[in-house]
């Protein structure tokens, strides 16, 4: 089974895995091969890469996202996406859940790069959102008040 | 005592505290729960369980007349803020009082005075304490917030009244930043506190955030239970404390001057409950007021911790009417040291809120470790909420002990599937400045730990997502 890791910026790995008998998976990363074992204790699954250290895996596996310290990458199973777009300069996409505070600018309005477009508040903080881009706004998805998810087109602005 | 009926109008880690104190002391806790927080983890402590109906704080946790309704139908005898929230808001406090509800804090009149940083600041005045300069009272407008920027000359900092933690509150270094910042300073002000005035000070340079706790009774006897220090902070909210202070370190006679002006600074309001005296300590060892907090804090296990002393029992009792648990203040020692570090739900580099759900959640802790928190696996972090998760203290027999534990149990907390501030912790409790004790306030702008956070081995991270997912895929092993 292939797995593809591919971040915010479009940074991309994959791994190969393959499992023998539910207890040893050999994973092969660019063409070096790694044996992970796996043993049940007290309810917990531990692993390790010599069955002599053993550490706890804690992860339940349910969602499709890594957390690595900062770099957050989606996980895909046996497959990998096509059409995942990033969005440019003048594309605003929300990086996390939030409210939309204050609408500073309409469709057609200019804006010129480091121009504070919006105001998204999130976990009681005040963002402000500002233009990557100079341009003129296309579009605007959003009005003052409303409730946004993470990944959100909000605005996109041409250059 | 025993049997009364106290109502917990606050969520997650603290909730959780507050309902096992009240379960220890032979109380019926009452927990509620919101619509946009259906299964919250605080519950499992509760012994009763009421329904506060609303979708946002405003409708929930901050309606006050919703919050009396339930106070009426469930024959509740007292409530039990937590922090945040209405703790240190009068008008609950008021109505509380006029319906002959007893709130666990201190009375009213104390809330009232110390609760507005603007008259708080008078009294402590009044009292002899040195304050840093700033605005007296509420500053209604831009112009006249201006007009004190020049006067005292800048940086200075605009400040919710009804503030505290570090929310509604942004340093302005010019004309311009005024501008900007006041309408914003406002709204942030409006939605945390339910209540908009700002007031404004002059913004001192690389100062300690030194605090002491208070502890008083209804009978006029007021103790205090040492410092913490809490400079490693960002964005003036704290991220990891320490008891005693490092930068106070030996200096016992300063230790003395400080405890005692807090107390006196409690006397002056006729403390009479858990509470504590906030001082801004420069570099030369001055320290002045900055405020009073009516209410029971974050970081209040380090000092539990080193004094033994249980402050959130002891809280309760008082507000019954009960003796606390000693009798004067040479009862009270410090022993060893302890450190706290806040656990947060946010990007270690920029430090910015990351909701998300934990798939995992796994603990390995050496001795002398408590860990505070409301994580378990599948628990969802919504943007509603503070992001705070928990807080691991570690206490030692001095402060290099502690260190070394904290680190210990630092590496033996996973939580998986969200970002957190662990590995902001880890760089910080290695950094030199940090390990001599020297810190200030501006440690996190200065010193930058943040930029220090490395990616771990990403493959081998893979290789142990991919195993998980396996073990999901066939079910995990038999």
């Amino acid at each position: 089974m292939r797995y593809y890791f591919i971040n915010q910026d479009m940074k991309e790995f994959s791994l190969d895995v393959e499992v023998q008998a539910g207890k040893v998976m050999e994973f092969a990363y660019e063409g070096a091969k790694t044996k992970l074992f796996i043993k049940k204790l007290a309810g917990k699954n531990y692993y390790s890469f010599d069955q002599v250290a053993w550490k706890k895996l804690p992860s339940l596996g349910v969602n499709e996202t890594l957390v690595s310290n900062s770099e957050v990458y989606k996980v895909y199973r046996g497959y990998k996406p096509s059409g995942l777009n990033k969005g440019g300069a003048g594309a605003l996409i929300t990086h996390m859940p939030g409210k939309i505070v204050k609408l500073y600018k309409k469709e057609g309005d200019k804006v010129t790069k480091g121009e504070t477009v919006l105001i998204l508040e999130a976990m009681k903080m005040e963002n402000e959102i500002k233009s990557g881009a100079d341009g003129v706004i296309k579009t605007v998805n959003i009005k003052e008040g409303q409730a946004v998810e993470a990944g959100f087109l909000m605005i996109e602005i041409e250059e | 005592m025993k049997g009364k009926r106290v109502l917990i109008i606050n969520r997650g880690e603290i909730a959780i505290r507050v309902a096992k104190a009240l379960n220890e002391l032979g109380l019926v806790s009452v927990g509620v729960w919101t619509d946009n927080e259906t299964e919250p983890p605080h519950l499992e402590y509760c012994q009763e369980w009421v329904h506060l109906k609303g979708n946002n704080n405003k409708e929930t946790y901050l309606d006050i007349p919703k919050i009396m309704t339930l106070i009426t139908d469930f024959k509740i005898d007292a409530v039990h803020p937590g922090y945040g929230f209405l703790s240190e808001n009068k008008e609950f406090s008021e109505t509380l009082a006029k319906k002959g509800i007893i709130f666990i804090g201190p009375n009213p009149v104390a809330v009232h005075k110390m609760g507005a940083k603007d008259i708080s600041k008078q009294i402590a005045k009044e009292a002899g304490v040195p304050v840093v300069p700033g605005s007296i009272g509420e500053v209604p407008t831009v112009e006249e917030a201006i007009k004190i920027g020049n006067k005292f000359g800048y940086p200075i900092l605009l400040k919710a009244v009804a503030g505290g933690g570090g929310k509604g509150m942004r340093p302005c270094y010019n004309d311009k930043d005024v501008r900007d910042n006041f309408a914003a300073v406002q709204r942030e002000a409006l939605s945390s506190f339910g209540y908009a005035a700002l007031l404004v000070e002059k913004y001192i340079l690389n100062p300690h955030h030194i605090e002491v706790q208070i502890l008083a009774d209804k009978k006029g006897n007021v103790y205090h239970l040492f410092e913490r220090e809490c400079s490693i902070q960002r964005r003036h909210q704290k991220i990891l404390e320490e008891a005693p202070s490092p930068f106070i370190g030996t200096d016992e006679a300063l230790r003395k001057e400080i405890c005692e002006t807090a107390v006196k600074c409690a006397k002056a309001v006729n403390y009479d409950s858990a509470g504590t005296v906030e001082f801004i300590m420069g570099e030369d060892k001055k320290f002045y007021f900055l405020e009073m907090n009516t209410r029971i804090q974050v970081e209040h296990p380090i000092t539990e911790e080193i004094t033994g002393i249980d402050l959130l029992a002891n809280m309760i009792k008082v507000a019954f009417g009960e003796p606390l648990d000693f009798k004067s203040q040479d009862d009270i020692k410090i022993h060893g040291h302890a450190i706290e570090l806040r656990i947060c739900a946010e990007d270690p580099i920029t430090m910015l809120p990351a909701p998300g759900r934990i798939v995992g959640f796994e603990t390995t802790f050496p001795q002398g470790i408590r860990f505070d928190h409301c994580i378990y696996p599948k628990f969802t972090i919504t943007p509603d909420f503070d992001p705070m998760l928990g807080k691991l203290i570690a206490k030692g027999f001095n402060r290099d002990v502690a260190i070394r534990k904290i680190k210990n149990a630092l590496d033996g907390l996973i939580i998986d599937g969200i970002k957190t501030n662990i590995a902001l912790h880890k760089v910080i409790l290695n950094e030199k400045t940090f390990i001599k004790g020297e810190y200030s306030t501006s440690y996190i702008t200065t010193i930058k730990p943040q930029e220090k956070v490395a990616a771990k081995e990403e493959i081998q991270a893979f290789m142990l997502k991919v195993a998980a997912i396996e073990m999901n895929q066939v079910g995990g092993l038999s």
